[in-house]
């Protein structure tokens, strides 16, 4: 498969399900700041890593909300708004890759977006389902009705590392109130915010069902992070990405699929041996960090070695390798 | 016989018509037509309008506009009511074009190589030599079978007498062709009760055509040649041509960045599995944009090393760098001698008369007669730059006249063509509006023409302007099978 190609697919499952991500978590804590009283967006700024951009965005457009930077602003270009026209370009250049009912449905989310002129504070409720909404759509189109080719799968490769990178974000964000505190332990507000954090994950259900009577912070963490059996927990994506990986790849000589083969099995292995508290005794910011950082690792192996590699290069990894 | 809704008054005004002669009568081509169209209400119209719009719509088939900032894509617009040519005709049109692609085609090869034609005097060395489009970087080159145009798209109309004529020649990278494609599965979904008895020409067998003539042309020796389309990328205007065709005939649409040269002179795609060799490369970009190295060294479209890999004859361009020189709205005045030198027959299709700027007399011509004239720059495309003498103000035709003068090269004038009328809904039934044709023609192993064409219609009363750019529209073509009786 054209490399162009094949890493546009990964960049549209990446966005894709960023763009799902930000509307999931913005829905959440729109409606938390409404009832506990407090401004939680710039928490979720800090989140999407663009808090130096909020402040550069509020010179040039003074009254600039939280909300209307993280959703619509096109001076944000990790916005909701901004991420999903990167995926729709990039969609116009795959029309022959995907199929005619994901385009009408991925165009139908862009002209849905861009007909709205003005943002306000009531749109955020709208906004934020219809794109969740829509975005659960073209996923599920996708798996539906696109060939199940090479390209399906570095689509999925994208799709699962960005929900790792994401999900540890929603943890990442949240980790004081969800460790074992001083004072406040099973307070009312913590509770209340326990559940916020498993509502950004899509989690509430999931954590119910597996039978956890009391909502607590550390089964919050040990279920988004370790729980095999739930579909966006950091453990699922990364084996989910280690199995797409692998599909993506069965062509490929090895020297170019080994980089970033043995870093995605590497990072399987460290999460089956470890456990929360283990983390969170070693640290879950640190923990958190460290696994951000080994999944910028694993892309930037996908890119160099496969999507980008020269002949040149590839040789020199190899030679490492061996 | 014209009486219906949509067709009541149609015959008052309508001299150069391909549907009514100039007495108001029928012609025999579109009876069936007509009688079912003078059945349809206007509600009946507007329904299948709408149904063939949104049909294009939801099937994102669009063009890109580069002035307009706002959504950069459009429908280009469709009309609904087809334009009908006769079986017997076209034969003609079709032997026409057939000759004019052999003879340009034995031209290039003549210009790059011997230059039998300049020096017997026949077409004037000057003009060739400093056309922009002539590349002297393929002096001394022959590309597998002879072969520079590859595809092309020759615009004809129909002149004052009925008869059609070549208004210009398209060699470099011709568009269209996936409008006539779609508007034919449109007609088929949204009108099948306007099919005549005996059916129309196919004109689906295109991009089979277009592979073969592609996989035809390959560089000596290569084995089960491998073709790829190179298009400039999603923002140009003909993008969803390009997905279209590369889909249509299964072969990897490509960007620049995708093809590497290697160090053997050999062009590769970069796959996710390693480097695999390309053969033919069907270009959807400009010359001027192929290769850094050899064209604009700021161009990020084309491949670095792909005219040393053409040059080794190790790839195949198509369409060959340099075709352009024999599209040259000057050298087209030459096009008649042309075939006449080279084929030594009499052209088929006519071309329209055409005065050179650069020949004194026809200058001299031009300057006493541009009020009945029709000037045009040598290098434009797309319309732009066109002054009609009969509507120019005073300032325009001086200014025109000045620059023809300073630049005698880039002018040629013609006569203001009343080229015909076809049916065309307007506002709440037919009127006749002007159209030109752009069929498609293919030189490989063998020649091939699409039956029919690209139709583009001027929409408003008046106009002789069908570009897509300047708010024309399209309409699917019928070569009849047979002469109805």
């Amino acid at each position: 498969m054209l490399s162009r190609v094949a890493e546009n697919l990964y960049w549209l499952g990446r966005y894709l399900e960023r763009t799902e991500n930000i509307a999931r978590m913005a829905h959440v804590e729109h409606e938390v700041s409404l009832e506990g009283g407090q401004e939680v967006w710039h928490s979720l700024v800090s989140t999407t890593a663009s808090n130096e951009l909020y402040w550069e965005a509020l010179l040039e457009s003074p009254g600039l909300t939280h909300s209307e930077f993280l959703l619509f602003s096109a001076l944000n270009p990790g916005s909701l708004r901004s991420t999903f026209v990167r995926a729709r370009e990039l969609a116009r250049g795959l029309r022959e890759h995907i199929s005619r009912e994901v385009w009408e449905e991925i165009n139908a989310l862009y002209l849905f977006l861009s007909r709205r002129k003005q943002f306000g504070a009531g749109d955020v409720h709208e906004l934020c389902t219809e794109t969740q909404r829509r975005t659960q759509t073209i996923l599920g189109l996708y798996d539906n009705t696109v060939l199940r080719d090479e390209g399906r799968e570095w689509f999925r490769c994208g799709m699962y590392l960005e929900r790792a990178d994401m999900t540890s974000r929603i943890v990442d964000a949240k980790y004081h109130i969800l460790l074992p505190g001083d004072d406040s332990v099973g307070g009312a507000f913590d509770r209340f915010q326990w559940v916020a954090v498993l509502r950004s994950a899509s989690a509430r259900e999931a954590y119910r069902r597996l039978g956890y009577s009391e909502v607590d912070g550390m089964l919050v963490a040990q279920l988004l992070i370790f729980s095999v059996e739930f579909p966006r927990s950091l453990a699922f994506s990364v084996q989910a990405l280690a199995r797409h990986y692998q599909q993506a790849t069965a062509e490929a000589p090895k020297r170019r699929r080994a980089g970033a083969e043995r870093r995605i099995a590497l990072l399987n292995l460290d999460l089956g041996a470890s456990d929360v508290e283990q983390v969170v005794d070693e640290g879950l910011h640190e923990f958190i960090d460290e696994f951000q950082g080994r999944l910028i690792e694993v892309d930037r192996a996908i890119t160099e070695d496969i999507f980008r590699a020269e002949p040149g290069r590839v040789a020199q990894v190899r030679l490492v390798e061996d | 016989m014209l009486e219906g809704e949509l067709l009541d008054g149609y015959a008052a005004n309508a001299p150069d018509d391909e549907m009514v002669d100039a007495q108001g009568a029928l012609r025999p081509d579109y009876r069936e037509l007509a009688e079912t169209l003078g059945g349809w209400s206007l509600e009946e119209y507007e329904q299948r309008k709408t149904r063939a719009d949104l049909a294009l719509l939801s099937a994102g088939i669009t063009f890109n506009v580069y002035s307009d900032e706002e959504g950069t894509e459009r429908i280009f617009p469709f009309s609904l009511i087809p334009r009908i040519v006769g079986a017997e005709e076209w034969k003609g049109v079709d032997a026409g074009l057939k000759q004019r692609l052999r003879a340009l085609n034995l031209f290039l090869s003549d210009l790059y190589g011997e230059r039998r034609i300049l020096k017997e005097k026949v077409v004037p060395e000057e003009i060739v030599l400093s056309s922009p489009g002539y590349r002297p970087e393929m002096e001394g080159f022959e590309p597998p079978l002879g072969v520079y145009a590859h595809v092309a798209g020759c615009d004809l109309v129909r002149d004052e007498s009925g008869e059609f004529v070549v208004l210009e020649d398209n060699l470099r990278t011709p568009s269209g062709v996936s409008y006539v494609l779609e508007n034919r599965t449109v007609m088929l979904r949204v009108v099948p009760d306007l099919f005549p008895r005996w059916g129309v020409q196919a004109v689906t067998d295109y991009p089979n055509q277009l592979l073969a003539t592609l996989l035809s042309v390959g560089p000596e020796g290569s084995d089960g040649p491998r073709a790829v389309l190179l298009t400039p990328g999603i923002y140009n205007s003909a993008y969803f041509e390009h997905s279209f065709l590369s889909q249509q005939m299964g072969i990897p649409l490509v960007e620049g960045t995708d093809l590497t040269v290697g160090d053997d002179d050999c062009v590769y795609l970069r796959s996710t599995t390693g480097l695999e060799q390309v053969d033919v490369v069907y270009r959807r970009i400009d010359d001027d944009f192929l290769d850094p190295l050899v064209y604009r060294a700021d161009s990020l479209l084309g491949v670095p090393g792909l005219m040393r890999a053409y040059l080794a004859g190790n790839v195949t361009l198509a369409n060959a760098p340099g075709a352009g020189v024999a599209d040259d709205k000057v050298v087209y005045r030459w096009v008649p001698e042309i075939i006449r030198f080279y084929l030594n027959e009499d052209p088929i299709l006519q071309n329209v008369e055409t005065f050179s700027a650069l020949i004194p007399s026809e200058r001299d011509y031009i300057k006493a007669h541009a009020r009945e004239l029709v000037l045009k720059p040598a290098n434009e495309s797309g319309g732009y730059g066109v002054l009609i003498g009969e509507q120019a103000t005073e300032e325009e035709l001086g200014a025109t006249l000045a620059q023809m003068e300073a630049e005698p090269r880039n002018w040629i004038a013609q006569p203001l063509l009343h080229f015909s009328t076809i049916p065309t809904f307007d506002e709440d039934r037919l009127k006749p509006r002007r159209a030109d044709l752009r069929p498609f023609v293919l030189s490989g192993e063998e020649t091939w023409v699409i039956p029919g064409g690209l139709t583009r219609v001027a929409l408003r009363e008046g106009s002789y302007v069908v570009n897509s750019s300047q708010g024309g529209g399209s309409k699917d073509t019928w070569v009849l099978n047979e002469e109805p009786d």
